[in-house]
């Protein structure tokens, strides 16, 4: 059972696992993950590489990888977005839902023009001409200030930078006025000076069509400044979850308040990256009993090499999986 | 493009000029000459002989007067072949060549990339393994033994196509057609399967499935330009290759092509037919590595600017 209930979320995940099946046997890169989104919500996930942050949103549009399997449920609009065949869930992601990825070098493809590549879903979803397409991918590209949007929407991605990739990346998946938006870092791969201003696009854009986003990333300023509640995600599991401002503050988990140590305050122009935790996240992830962040916690205690710590209420809204955080309910 | 092509053109000619140049005089160096084998001729006539075509003029000058004739469209007369041009043998033949030459290519391009793309569709599904072992045959297997053995089952047991043979029939064609391009779908299908494959996992082919638009068009949109790049780039070669005929072929189905001439006029040292078919040849490679190249440009505009 969750332990935050939403009453009119838009996406509510369930005892999410996400598995990938290795010659050397299987790992398991999401355990248990259990949130929800309410409409019009920014929801951040932080956490370092490899925590499994990309695989959950991967998981909810069905792009995993071949040999990945996923159990639990992903109710969006009614609909368990894990037990719909491809046919049903191409009737939502890309139209009700919609994903920006890491990497924007690669994701765009190199032998069809911009504008083309925007056009093909308002096509295939809405039906519109070509034509109509191409206006509304114009229109689209200028909105996410790429100067000259009407002549560059016949240019190739090679021809873009990182940034107006990103932001042709960005067009994409608002183009279809999606009620949710899965970010996946959507400005590591840039330059530092251009990651604000992609990022106020996003968040203006979204904001102005009341699309709600799950923002991944690296970036704790972006999580302050656009995040109402963020999930602190290590080895595949939930560490602590809660409102962006009063989690920032005072983290409790001893894991985000590593990651948040020394973070200057909130809203700092230039964006701070993690906080570096001496060791590295284990291998075989969320199978090993005990708390998976055990082997690099200063603060162990016995039971924590045997027991996996439960995900608890700390105080209103606010969980974390801890042996020593207390139980405020 | 006019562009492109001026430079294409230019540096066409330069390598055809590099490459008679060093067919020419590499050939020269090849012991024997056109008459050493024949019975013996007397010192007298061998001279008269060999005045008649140059061959007693300085290399230099004969190279020369090559050139020259040449730059004319002369090619000059076959030693072998009394009475006819080296124009004459290789505009003969060449019709019969380019026809089942420029079919072959055809077959094997639309059956080896269909058999490669549903490989890799359906992968280890029985329709991969068939193209699989289809691939191991045609790769490993000569021609040599295939072609016989398709002439004693279709031709002699079933009767129902001849056995070779240039005919008013289209049915004359079959074999030689399937023959050739034999080797040819086995390796395209191949290099389809390959390429496909690693285009599946590219990351633009995951932002496509995330619009939505369906699996299949996701691959015919989206997957196909990646993984027929790879076969658009050998075509080139392949197809200069195949319509200049094959002598595997065209000795097993009695065609008059002009793919017997590669060897027979190298072994007869008929020089002036060796060097028609080396320019002939290196004249299909150029215009195909050109025609390739443009296709490759304008299925990927990264090239098209280089
Ligand atoms: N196809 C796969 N097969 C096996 N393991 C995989 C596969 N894809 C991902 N993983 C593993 O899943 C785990 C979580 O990966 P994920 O991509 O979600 O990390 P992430 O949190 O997004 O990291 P980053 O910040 O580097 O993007 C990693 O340990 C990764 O090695
Ligand atoms: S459960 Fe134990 S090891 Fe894990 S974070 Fe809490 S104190 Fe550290
Ligand atoms: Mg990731």
């Amino acid at each position: 059972m969750p332990l935050i209930q939403m009453t009119d979320s838009l996406l509510r995940v369930r005892d999410l696992v996400v598995q990938f099946r290795l010659p050397e046997g299987d790992v398991t890169a999401v355990d248990n993950v259990s949130f929800d989104v309410a409409p019009g919500e920014v929801l951040g996930i932080v956490g370092e590489s490899g925590s499994g942050k990309s695989q959950i949103l991967f998981s909810l549009m069905g792009l995993l990888a071949g040999n990945g399997r996923v159990s639990g449920a992903a109710h969006f609009a009614g609909q368990d977005l894990l037990a719909m065949p491809p046919r049903a869930l191409d009737q939502v992601r890309g139209v009700a839902m919609s994903m920006i990825f890491q990497d924007p070098m690669t994701s765009l493809s190199p032998y069809k023009r911009v504008g083309d590549q925007l056009a093909e879903g308002l096509i295939v979803h809405k039906g519109l001409s070509r034509r109509e397409a191409g206006r509304e991918a114009g229109r689209m590209l200028d909105r996410v200030r790429i100067p000259d949007a009407a002549r560059r929407a016949r240019s190739y991605p090679h021809e873009f930078s990182g940034g107006m990739r990103q932001r042709v990346m960005i067009a994409m998946a608002l183009l279809v006025k999606p009620q949710l938006l899965l970010a996946d870092e959507p400005t590591t791969a840039l330059d530092v000076t251009i990651q604000a201003q992609i990022i106020d696009i996003l968040a203006e854009l979204a904001r102005e069509m009341g699309t709600a986003i799950i923002f991944v990333t690296h970036d704790l300023g972006v999580v302050a400044r656009l995040c109402d509640r963020v999930i602190v995600l290590y080895g595949g599991r939930i560490m602590e979850e809660g409102p962006a401002a009063p989690l920032f503050a005072a983290p409790a988990h001893p894991y985000a308040k590593g990651l948040l140590h020394a973070t200057p305050r909130i809203a700092a122009p230039l964006s701070p990256r993690l906080e570096t935790i001496a060791g590295t996240p284990r291998a075989g992830g969320a199978m090993l009993p005990g708390c998976p962040f055990a082997s690099r916690c200063d603060q162990r205690i016995d039971i924590c090499q045997t027991a996996q710590p439960p995900l608890k209420v700390i105080a209103p809204g606010r969980l974390s999986a801890c042996h020593l955080t207390g139980n405020a309910a | 493009m006019l562009r492109f092509l001026t430079t294409r053109a230019g540096d066409g000619i330069l390598t055809l000029a590099a490459l008679v140049t060093l067919t020419f005089f590499v050939m020269r160096l090849a012991p024997g000459g056109p008459f050493s084998s024949n019975r013996k001729i007397s010192p007298d006539i061998l001279a008269n002989i060999e005045a008649t075509y140059h061959l007693d003029e300085p290399l230099l000058q004969q190279f020369l007067r090559y050139v020259w004739g040449v730059v004319r469209f002369d090619f000059g007369p076959s030693i072998r072949f009394r009475d006819y041009s080296v124009a004459d043998i290789l505009i003969s033949g060449l019709p019969y060549s380019l026809t089942i030459g420029l079919w072959a290519v055809l077959v094997a391009t639309v059956t080896g990339v269909t058999l490669g793309i549903l490989g890799a569709l359906k992968r280890n599904s029985i329709i991969d393994y068939s193209a699989g072992v289809i691939a191991v045959i045609g790769i490993a297997v000569p021609i040599f033994v295939l072609a016989p053995l398709m002439q004693v089952y279709f031709a002699l047991t079933l009767r129902w196509l001849p056995v070779g043979g240039w005919g008013d029939s289209w049915r004359n064609l079959v074999l030689p057609i399937v023959a050739l391009s034999l080797p040819n779908i086995a390796y395209i299908s191949r290099l389809t399967r390959a390429a496909m494959i690693e285009t599946l996992r590219e990351n633009y082919i995951r932002t496509a499935m995330a619009k939505g638009i369906g699996g299949r068009r996701v691959v015919w949109n989206h997957a196909l330009t990646g993984a027929v790049l790879p076969v658009v780039a050998y075509l080139g070669p392949a197809t200069a290759a195949i319509i200049t005929g094959s002598i595997v072929i065209e000795t097993i189905f009695a065609l008059p092509g002009i793919g017997r001439h590669f060897v027979d006029a190298a072994l007869n040292r008929d020089y002036p037919l060796v060097m028609g078919i080396t320019i002939l040849y290196g004249g299909f490679l150029i215009v195909f590595n050109t025609l390739a190249d443009i296709l490759r440009g304008w299925l990927d505009p990264r090239v098209r600017n280089e």
